[in-house]
Protein backbone atom coordinates (compact mmCIF):
# COMPACT_ATOMS: atom_id res chain seq x y z
CA UNK A 1 0.00 0.00 0.00
CA UNK A 2 2.74 2.57 0.85
CA UNK A 3 5.05 1.25 -1.82
CA UNK A 4 4.31 3.29 -4.90
CA UNK A 5 5.43 6.26 -5.92
CA UNK A 6 2.48 8.72 -5.07
CA UNK A 7 2.47 6.72 -1.84
CA UNK A 8 5.86 8.37 -1.03
CA UNK A 9 5.03 11.01 -2.20
CA UNK A 10 2.35 12.12 0.18
CA UNK A 11 2.45 10.21 2.93
CA UNK A 12 6.08 12.36 4.65
CA UNK A 13 3.80 15.59 3.62
CA UNK A 14 0.95 14.07 5.64
CA UNK A 15 2.53 13.19 8.33
CA UNK A 16 4.55 16.03 9.05
CA UNK A 17 2.19 18.76 8.22
CA UNK A 18 -0.87 16.83 10.22
CA UNK A 19 1.90 16.75 13.14
CA UNK A 20 3.30 20.56 13.05
CA UNK A 21 -0.40 21.88 12.88
CA UNK A 22 -1.56 19.80 15.68
CA UNK A 23 1.51 20.31 17.99
CA UNK A 24 1.07 24.01 16.91
CA UNK A 25 -2.28 24.35 17.47
CA UNK A 26 -1.98 22.54 20.94
CA UNK A 27 0.85 24.35 22.46
CA UNK A 28 -1.45 27.90 21.21
CA UNK A 29 -3.67 26.51 23.06
CA UNK A 30 -1.77 26.27 26.22
CA UNK A 31 -0.15 29.29 25.78
CA UNK A 32 -3.62 31.20 25.67
CA UNK A 33 -5.08 29.11 28.40
CA UNK A 34 -1.99 30.39 30.68
CA UNK A 35 -2.69 33.86 29.73
CA UNK A 36 -6.03 33.82 30.12
CA UNK A 37 -5.95 31.94 33.71
CA UNK A 38 -3.04 34.88 34.26
CA UNK A 39 -5.45 37.28 33.25
CA UNK A 40 -8.57 35.45 35.43
CA UNK A 41 -5.71 35.77 38.02
CA UNK A 42 -4.78 39.51 37.88
CA UNK A 43 -8.70 40.34 37.47
CA UNK A 44 -9.42 38.18 41.10
CA UNK A 45 -6.57 40.31 43.10
CA UNK A 46 -7.79 43.71 42.08
CA UNK A 47 -11.48 42.49 42.94
CA UNK A 48 -9.76 41.26 46.05
CA UNK A 49 -8.05 44.15 46.81
CA UNK A 50 -11.07 46.67 46.28
CA UNK A 51 -12.59 44.39 48.81
CA UNK A 52 -9.88 44.43 51.28
CA UNK A 53 -9.75 48.21 50.87
CA UNK A 54 -13.23 48.99 50.77
CA UNK A 55 -13.71 46.76 54.12
CA UNK A 56 -10.79 48.90 55.67
CA UNK A 57 -12.99 51.60 57.20
CA UNK A 58 -15.13 49.31 58.92
CA UNK A 59 -12.42 46.90 60.12
CA UNK A 60 -11.29 49.92 62.03
CA UNK A 61 -13.85 51.07 63.39
CA UNK A 62 -14.74 47.58 64.38
CA UNK A 63 -17.98 47.76 62.75
CA UNK A 64 -19.27 43.62 61.86
CA UNK A 65 -22.41 44.63 61.05
CA UNK A 66 -21.04 46.51 57.60
CA UNK A 67 -18.55 43.87 57.61
CA UNK A 68 -21.22 41.26 57.38
CA UNK A 69 -23.56 43.11 54.55
CA UNK A 70 -20.13 43.97 52.63
CA UNK A 71 -19.48 40.05 52.61
CA UNK A 72 -22.62 39.09 52.19
CA UNK A 73 -23.11 41.28 48.91
CA UNK A 74 -20.13 40.71 47.80
CA UNK A 75 -21.36 37.45 47.82
CA UNK A 76 -24.28 37.21 45.94
CA UNK A 77 -22.87 38.46 42.74
CA UNK A 78 -23.14 35.91 39.93
CA UNK A 79 -19.51 35.54 38.92
CA UNK A 80 -18.42 34.61 42.68
CA UNK A 81 -18.20 31.74 44.33
CA UNK A 82 -16.72 31.68 47.42
CA UNK A 83 -15.90 34.88 49.77
CA UNK A 84 -14.57 34.77 53.71
CA UNK A 85 -12.92 36.20 55.77
CA UNK A 86 -10.69 34.72 58.59
CA UNK A 87 -9.25 36.39 61.73
CA UNK A 88 -5.46 35.74 62.32
CA UNK A 89 -6.11 32.29 63.98
CA UNK A 90 -7.67 31.39 60.72
CA UNK A 91 -11.15 31.50 61.80
CA UNK A 92 -14.49 32.31 59.15
CA UNK A 93 -15.59 35.50 60.79
CA UNK A 94 -17.50 36.50 57.98
CA UNK A 95 -18.52 34.40 54.59
CA UNK A 96 -21.12 34.36 51.53
CA UNK A 97 -22.27 31.63 53.04
CA UNK A 98 -23.40 32.09 56.48
CA UNK A 99 -23.93 28.49 57.51
CA UNK A 100 -19.96 28.70 57.94
CA UNK A 101 -19.66 31.30 60.38
CA UNK A 102 -22.38 29.25 62.64
CA UNK A 103 -20.45 26.08 61.99
CA UNK A 104 -17.18 28.51 63.57
CA UNK A 105 -15.19 26.68 60.30
CA UNK A 106 -11.68 27.22 60.44
CA UNK A 107 -8.98 26.77 57.69
CA UNK A 108 -8.16 23.42 58.83
CA UNK A 109 -11.36 21.95 57.35
CA UNK A 110 -11.18 24.17 54.07
CA UNK A 111 -8.06 23.31 51.17
CA UNK A 112 -4.56 22.62 51.69
CA UNK A 113 -3.46 25.72 49.89
CA UNK A 114 -4.95 27.58 52.22
CA UNK A 115 -3.87 25.64 55.00
CA UNK A 116 -0.40 25.88 54.19
CA UNK A 117 -0.69 29.92 54.01
CA UNK A 118 -2.58 30.95 56.87
CA UNK A 119 -0.87 28.59 59.20
CA UNK A 120 0.62 30.34 62.16
CA UNK A 121 4.74 30.73 61.97
CA UNK A 122 4.52 29.87 58.04
CA UNK A 123 6.97 31.38 56.06
CA UNK A 124 5.19 33.47 53.71
CA UNK A 125 2.55 34.02 55.41
CA UNK A 126 1.84 37.75 54.63
CA UNK A 127 2.17 36.63 51.17
CA UNK A 128 -1.11 36.28 48.40
CA UNK A 129 -1.88 32.23 47.64
CA UNK A 130 -3.46 31.37 44.63
CA UNK A 131 -5.46 27.90 43.59
CA UNK A 132 -5.68 27.70 39.92
CA UNK A 133 -6.11 24.17 39.64
CA UNK A 134 -8.46 22.85 36.79
CA UNK A 135 -10.34 20.69 39.13
CA UNK A 136 -11.47 22.42 41.84
CA UNK A 137 -13.59 24.27 39.67
CA UNK A 138 -12.71 27.84 40.70
CA UNK A 139 -9.95 30.09 40.34
CA UNK A 140 -9.38 31.21 44.41
CA UNK A 141 -7.03 33.67 46.24
CA UNK A 142 -6.27 33.99 49.75
CA UNK A 143 -4.99 37.44 50.13
CA UNK A 144 -3.57 38.67 53.78
CA UNK A 145 -4.83 41.72 55.44
CA UNK A 146 -1.56 43.05 56.76
CA UNK A 147 -1.25 45.07 59.71
CA UNK A 148 -0.71 48.74 59.26
CA UNK A 149 0.20 52.05 61.55
CA UNK A 150 -3.25 52.85 61.09
CA UNK A 151 -4.70 49.65 62.46
CA UNK A 152 -2.40 49.47 65.33
CA UNK A 153 -2.95 52.83 66.67
CA UNK A 154 -6.49 52.55 65.81
CA UNK A 155 -8.93 53.40 69.18
CA UNK A 156 -10.22 49.89 68.94
CA UNK A 157 -6.80 48.96 69.94
CA UNK A 158 -7.83 45.50 68.98
CA UNK A 159 -4.11 44.74 67.50
CA UNK A 160 -1.17 44.71 68.66
CA UNK A 161 1.81 46.33 66.46
CA UNK A 162 3.91 43.07 66.60
CA UNK A 163 0.92 41.09 64.49
CA UNK A 164 1.98 41.11 61.18
CA UNK A 165 -1.11 39.45 59.32
CA UNK A 166 -4.59 40.55 60.90
CA UNK A 167 -7.09 38.28 58.73
CA UNK A 168 -7.59 36.84 55.60
CA UNK A 169 -10.06 37.14 52.49
CA UNK A 170 -10.09 33.88 50.81
CA UNK A 171 -12.23 34.44 47.12
CA UNK A 172 -12.83 33.07 44.72
CA UNK A 173 -14.71 32.71 41.08
CA UNK A 174 -16.42 30.26 38.84
CA UNK A 175 -14.22 28.70 35.95
CA UNK A 176 -17.17 28.54 34.32
CA UNK A 177 -16.56 31.52 32.37
CA UNK A 178 -13.27 30.90 31.51
CA UNK A 179 -14.12 26.97 30.42
CA UNK A 180 -16.13 28.01 28.00
CA UNK A 181 -14.13 30.31 25.98
CA UNK A 182 -11.42 28.15 26.06
CA UNK A 183 -13.71 25.67 24.68
CA UNK A 184 -15.32 28.04 21.98
CA UNK A 185 -11.66 28.53 21.04
CA UNK A 186 -10.47 25.53 21.43
CA UNK A 187 -13.88 23.67 18.89
CA UNK A 188 -12.53 26.81 16.39
CA UNK A 189 -8.50 25.71 16.35
CA UNK A 190 -10.29 22.38 15.29
CA UNK A 191 -12.09 23.26 12.53
CA UNK A 192 -9.34 25.48 11.43
CA UNK A 193 -6.90 23.06 11.77
CA UNK A 194 -8.76 20.38 9.78
CA UNK A 195 -9.43 23.40 7.07
CA UNK A 196 -5.32 23.66 7.16
CA UNK A 197 -5.06 19.98 7.00
CA UNK A 198 -7.38 19.63 4.49
CA UNK A 199 -6.34 22.54 1.88
CA UNK A 200 -2.66 21.34 2.39
CA UNK A 201 -2.76 18.26 1.62
CA UNK A 202 -5.51 18.64 -1.29
CA UNK A 203 -3.30 21.00 -2.70
CA UNK A 204 0.13 19.12 -2.24
CA UNK A 205 -1.44 16.18 -3.18
CA UNK A 206 -3.14 18.31 -6.04
CA UNK A 207 0.07 19.86 -7.57
CA UNK A 208 1.70 16.46 -7.41
CA UNK A 209 -0.53 14.30 -9.58
CA UNK A 210 -0.93 17.68 -12.19
CA UNK A 211 2.72 18.23 -12.72
CA UNK A 212 4.24 14.75 -11.85
CA UNK A 213 2.23 11.73 -11.38
CA UNK A 214 -0.41 12.49 -14.68
CA UNK A 215 2.58 12.97 -16.69
CA UNK A 216 4.35 9.71 -15.44
CA UNK A 217 1.31 7.98 -15.82
CA UNK A 218 1.20 9.26 -19.81
CA UNK A 219 4.53 8.27 -20.42
CA UNK A 220 4.33 5.25 -19.15
CA UNK A 221 0.63 4.81 -20.89
CA UNK A 222 2.66 6.17 -24.05
CA UNK A 223 5.61 3.25 -22.98
CA UNK A 224 2.68 0.44 -22.85
CA UNK A 225 1.77 1.21 -26.29
CA UNK A 226 4.79 1.87 -27.79
CA UNK A 227 5.74 -1.67 -26.95
CA UNK A 228 2.62 -2.60 -28.63
CA UNK A 229 3.45 -1.66 -31.93
CA UNK A 230 1.99 1.80 -31.66
CA UNK A 231 3.85 4.01 -33.81
CA UNK A 232 5.30 7.59 -32.61
CA UNK A 233 2.89 9.97 -34.40
CA UNK A 234 -0.34 7.47 -33.14
CA UNK A 235 0.93 8.26 -29.35
CA UNK A 236 -0.78 10.73 -26.96
CA UNK A 237 0.07 14.15 -27.08
CA UNK A 238 3.45 14.90 -24.88
CA UNK A 239 2.75 17.54 -22.29
CA UNK A 240 6.66 18.10 -21.86
CA UNK A 241 6.15 18.50 -18.10
CA UNK A 242 9.02 15.40 -17.88
CA UNK A 243 11.74 18.03 -20.31
CA UNK A 244 13.62 16.12 -22.30
CA UNK A 245 12.83 12.40 -20.64
CA UNK A 246 9.83 12.84 -22.68
CA UNK A 247 11.27 14.14 -25.87
CA UNK A 248 14.06 11.33 -25.61
CA UNK A 249 11.17 8.74 -25.24
CA UNK A 250 9.72 10.09 -28.21
CA UNK A 251 12.92 10.24 -30.67
CA UNK A 252 13.77 6.25 -29.91
CA UNK A 253 10.06 5.06 -30.73
CA UNK A 254 10.44 7.38 -33.74
CA UNK A 255 13.95 5.61 -34.24
CA UNK A 256 12.65 2.29 -33.91
CA UNK A 257 9.64 3.13 -36.32
CA UNK A 258 12.42 4.56 -38.77
CA UNK A 259 14.03 1.18 -38.44
CA UNK A 260 11.11 -0.66 -39.19
CA UNK A 261 10.34 1.32 -41.72
CA UNK A 262 13.82 0.86 -43.25
CA UNK A 263 13.64 -2.83 -42.45
CA UNK A 264 10.47 -3.61 -44.43
CA UNK A 265 11.38 -1.19 -47.44
CA UNK A 266 14.71 -3.33 -47.43
CA UNK A 267 12.91 -6.55 -47.56
CA UNK A 268 10.62 -5.86 -49.97
CA UNK A 269 13.14 -4.69 -52.06
CA UNK A 270 15.05 -7.67 -51.61
CA UNK A 271 11.72 -9.39 -52.32
CA UNK A 272 11.26 -7.48 -55.53
CA UNK A 273 14.80 -8.54 -56.55
CA UNK A 274 14.54 -12.25 -55.92
CA UNK A 275 10.83 -11.91 -57.23
CA UNK A 276 12.29 -10.18 -60.39
CA UNK A 277 15.24 -12.35 -60.64
CA UNK A 278 13.25 -15.37 -60.77
CA UNK A 279 11.23 -14.36 -63.56
CA UNK A 280 13.71 -13.20 -65.50
CA UNK A 281 15.53 -17.33 -64.93
CA UNK A 282 11.85 -18.62 -65.50
CA UNK A 283 11.31 -16.35 -69.06
CA UNK A 284 14.99 -17.69 -70.00
CA UNK A 285 13.85 -21.23 -69.12
CA UNK A 286 10.98 -21.37 -71.00
CA UNK A 287 12.84 -19.88 -74.28
CA UNK A 288 15.30 -22.25 -74.05
CA UNK A 289 12.54 -24.84 -73.63
CA UNK A 290 10.50 -23.22 -76.97
CA UNK A 291 13.76 -22.93 -79.08
CA UNK A 292 14.61 -26.42 -78.34
CA UNK A 293 11.05 -27.88 -78.29
CA UNK A 294 9.83 -29.40 -82.88
CA UNK A 295 8.85 -26.62 -84.81
CA UNK A 296 4.98 -27.45 -86.31
CA UNK A 297 4.16 -27.39 -89.59
CA UNK A 298 3.83 -23.79 -90.85
CA UNK A 299 5.40 -22.79 -87.42
CA UNK A 300 8.75 -20.53 -86.93
CA UNK A 301 10.72 -22.38 -84.74
CA UNK A 302 12.80 -19.10 -84.23
CA UNK A 303 9.51 -16.81 -82.84
CA UNK B 1 30.23 -25.53 -10.49
CA UNK B 2 30.89 -24.00 -6.95
CA UNK B 3 29.21 -24.19 -3.72
CA UNK B 4 26.48 -21.70 -3.72
CA UNK B 5 25.11 -22.48 -0.49
CA UNK B 6 27.68 -20.21 2.04
CA UNK B 7 26.82 -17.36 -0.29
CA UNK B 8 22.96 -17.99 -0.03
CA UNK B 9 23.10 -17.81 3.79
CA UNK B 10 25.25 -15.16 4.26
CA UNK B 11 22.18 -13.25 1.81
CA UNK B 12 19.60 -14.68 3.90
CA UNK B 13 21.61 -13.61 6.97
CA UNK B 14 21.60 -10.34 5.83
CA UNK B 15 18.15 -10.21 4.93
CA UNK B 16 16.75 -10.97 8.89
CA UNK B 17 19.37 -8.14 9.76
CA UNK B 18 17.94 -5.82 7.39
CA UNK B 19 14.55 -6.85 8.77
CA UNK B 20 15.82 -5.81 12.05
CA UNK B 21 17.04 -2.87 11.36
CA UNK B 22 13.63 -1.63 9.25
CA UNK B 23 11.45 -2.37 12.41
CA UNK B 24 13.77 -0.32 14.70
CA UNK B 25 11.94 2.92 14.21
CA UNK B 26 8.52 0.75 15.13
CA UNK B 27 10.38 -0.44 18.52
CA UNK B 28 11.65 3.43 19.38
CA UNK B 29 7.91 4.67 18.51
CA UNK B 30 6.51 1.96 20.87
CA UNK B 31 8.86 3.27 23.52
CA UNK B 32 8.03 6.36 23.18
CA UNK B 33 4.21 5.53 23.66
CA UNK B 34 5.18 3.89 26.93
CA UNK B 35 7.33 6.44 28.18
CA UNK B 36 4.38 8.87 26.94
CA UNK B 37 1.81 6.90 29.37
CA UNK B 38 4.01 7.02 32.14
CA UNK B 39 4.81 10.90 31.59
CA UNK B 40 0.70 11.33 31.24
CA UNK B 41 0.41 10.08 34.59
CA UNK B 42 3.11 12.62 36.10
CA UNK B 43 5.71 9.89 36.74
CA UNK B 44 3.27 8.74 39.98
CA UNK B 45 4.82 5.13 40.15
CA UNK B 46 8.48 6.77 40.74
CA UNK B 47 8.92 7.27 44.03
CA UNK B 48 9.17 11.43 45.00
CA UNK B 49 12.62 13.15 44.88
CA UNK B 50 13.81 14.02 47.72
CA UNK B 51 14.41 17.57 48.78
CA UNK B 52 17.99 17.52 48.82
CA UNK B 53 17.94 16.59 45.36
CA UNK B 54 15.53 18.97 44.59
CA UNK B 55 17.61 21.85 46.09
CA UNK B 56 20.79 20.08 44.17
CA UNK B 57 19.26 20.17 41.20
CA UNK B 58 18.15 23.63 41.10
CA UNK B 59 14.91 25.26 40.01
CA UNK B 60 13.50 23.97 36.33
CA UNK B 61 13.60 26.34 33.59
CA UNK B 62 10.54 28.35 33.00
CA UNK B 63 7.95 26.77 30.78
CA UNK B 64 7.65 29.46 28.38
CA UNK B 65 11.73 29.14 27.18
CA UNK B 66 11.04 25.09 27.32
CA UNK B 67 7.80 25.86 24.82
CA UNK B 68 10.43 27.48 22.45
CA UNK B 69 12.64 25.33 22.40
CA UNK B 70 10.45 22.68 21.77
CA UNK B 71 8.99 24.60 18.48
CA UNK B 72 12.55 25.12 17.56
CA UNK B 73 13.30 20.98 17.97
CA UNK B 74 10.08 19.86 16.56
CA UNK B 75 10.77 22.29 13.20
CA UNK B 76 14.24 21.42 12.92
CA UNK B 77 13.38 17.79 13.65
CA UNK B 78 11.03 17.45 10.85
CA UNK B 79 12.89 19.69 8.19
CA UNK B 80 15.67 17.06 8.87
CA UNK B 81 14.07 13.80 8.65
CA UNK B 82 12.76 15.13 5.12
CA UNK B 83 15.76 16.31 3.82
CA UNK B 84 17.52 13.19 5.08
CA UNK B 85 14.52 11.34 3.00
CA UNK B 86 15.29 13.27 -0.06
CA UNK B 87 18.68 12.35 0.21
CA UNK B 88 20.12 8.93 -0.45
CA UNK B 89 22.11 8.65 2.84
CA UNK B 90 21.08 5.84 4.80
CA UNK B 91 18.50 7.36 7.72
CA UNK B 92 20.02 7.82 11.40
CA UNK B 93 18.46 6.26 14.50
CA UNK B 94 15.54 7.34 16.12
CA UNK B 95 17.29 6.95 19.38
CA UNK B 96 18.55 10.42 19.71
CA UNK B 97 14.78 11.94 18.96
CA UNK B 98 13.15 9.58 21.76
CA UNK B 99 16.41 11.25 24.29
CA UNK B 100 15.81 14.38 22.88
CA UNK B 101 11.64 14.30 24.04
CA UNK B 102 12.17 12.25 26.96
CA UNK B 103 14.90 15.55 27.86
CA UNK B 104 11.36 17.54 27.05
CA UNK B 105 9.44 15.45 29.53
CA UNK B 106 11.78 15.72 32.21
CA UNK B 107 11.98 19.54 31.91
CA UNK B 108 8.25 19.80 32.08
CA UNK B 109 7.88 17.59 34.88
CA UNK B 110 10.86 19.51 36.93
CA UNK B 111 9.12 22.63 35.84
CA UNK B 112 6.18 21.54 36.96
CA UNK B 113 4.49 22.15 32.71
CA UNK B 114 4.23 18.61 32.21
CA UNK B 115 0.07 18.46 32.75
CA UNK B 116 -0.43 21.46 30.39
CA UNK B 117 2.06 20.48 27.54
CA UNK B 118 1.81 16.48 27.36
CA UNK B 119 -0.34 16.60 24.14
CA UNK B 120 1.91 19.07 22.82
CA UNK B 121 5.48 16.87 23.37
CA UNK B 122 3.24 13.71 22.40
CA UNK B 123 1.92 14.87 19.30
CA UNK B 124 5.41 16.67 17.87
CA UNK B 125 7.19 13.03 19.34
CA UNK B 126 4.62 11.18 17.09
CA UNK B 127 4.99 13.13 14.29
CA UNK B 128 8.91 12.93 13.99
CA UNK B 129 9.46 9.43 15.26
CA UNK B 130 6.47 8.35 12.75
CA UNK B 131 8.75 10.19 9.84
CA UNK B 132 12.28 9.39 10.90
CA UNK B 133 10.24 5.32 11.10
CA UNK B 134 8.97 5.30 7.81
CA UNK B 135 12.08 6.83 6.49
CA UNK B 136 13.86 3.71 8.33
CA UNK B 137 11.06 1.44 7.02
CA UNK B 138 11.51 2.54 3.48
CA UNK B 139 15.17 2.82 2.97
CA UNK B 140 15.60 -0.74 4.34
CA UNK B 141 12.70 -2.45 2.54
CA UNK B 142 14.71 -0.98 -0.77
CA UNK B 143 17.85 -2.87 0.36
CA UNK B 144 16.11 -6.20 1.64
CA UNK B 145 14.61 -6.29 -2.04
CA UNK B 146 17.49 -5.89 -3.63
CA UNK B 147 19.03 -9.05 -1.26
CA UNK B 148 15.84 -10.89 -1.90
CA UNK B 149 16.40 -10.18 -5.93
CA UNK B 150 20.18 -11.71 -5.41
CA UNK B 151 18.31 -14.97 -3.23
CA UNK B 152 15.95 -15.18 -6.38
CA UNK B 153 19.09 -15.34 -8.29
CA UNK B 154 20.85 -17.69 -6.36
CA UNK B 155 17.89 -19.98 -5.99
CA UNK B 156 17.63 -20.27 -9.87
CA UNK B 157 21.33 -21.31 -10.19
CA UNK B 158 20.59 -23.90 -7.49
CA UNK B 159 17.98 -25.52 -9.85
CA UNK B 160 19.90 -25.09 -12.88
Amino acid sequence: MFDNLIARAIVPIAIAVTGFVVFGCILLYSLIQSDMTDEAVLHLDSFAETIVKSTRYAMMKDDRESLRNIVENVGTLTEIEQIRLFDQNGQVRFSGNPREVEAETDYQALEAWMRQGMTTGQEGRALTQHNIDKRAGVIAVSMPILNEPKCSTAACHFHGEEEQVLGFLNLGISRDPLEKTLALLRSRMIIFSIMVLFLTISGVAALLRLNLFLPILRLTFSAAQAVHGVAAKDLPKADNKLGTLEKDFRLLVEQRDQAWQDQKTASFLLKKAEHGSLRDTTDRENAEHRAAAPAGPGENPQT
Amino acid sequence: MPNIEPLRRQVQAKIRKLELRASSGLWILTLFTALSLAAYREFDFLPPLSDELRSALGAGPPVDYINWALVLYGFSAIIIVLTQMTGSKPPGTALSHFGYLSAFYAFYYFSNGLADNFWAIFTIGMTILSLQSYHIWNHYREQIRGEEEILAELDKLLED
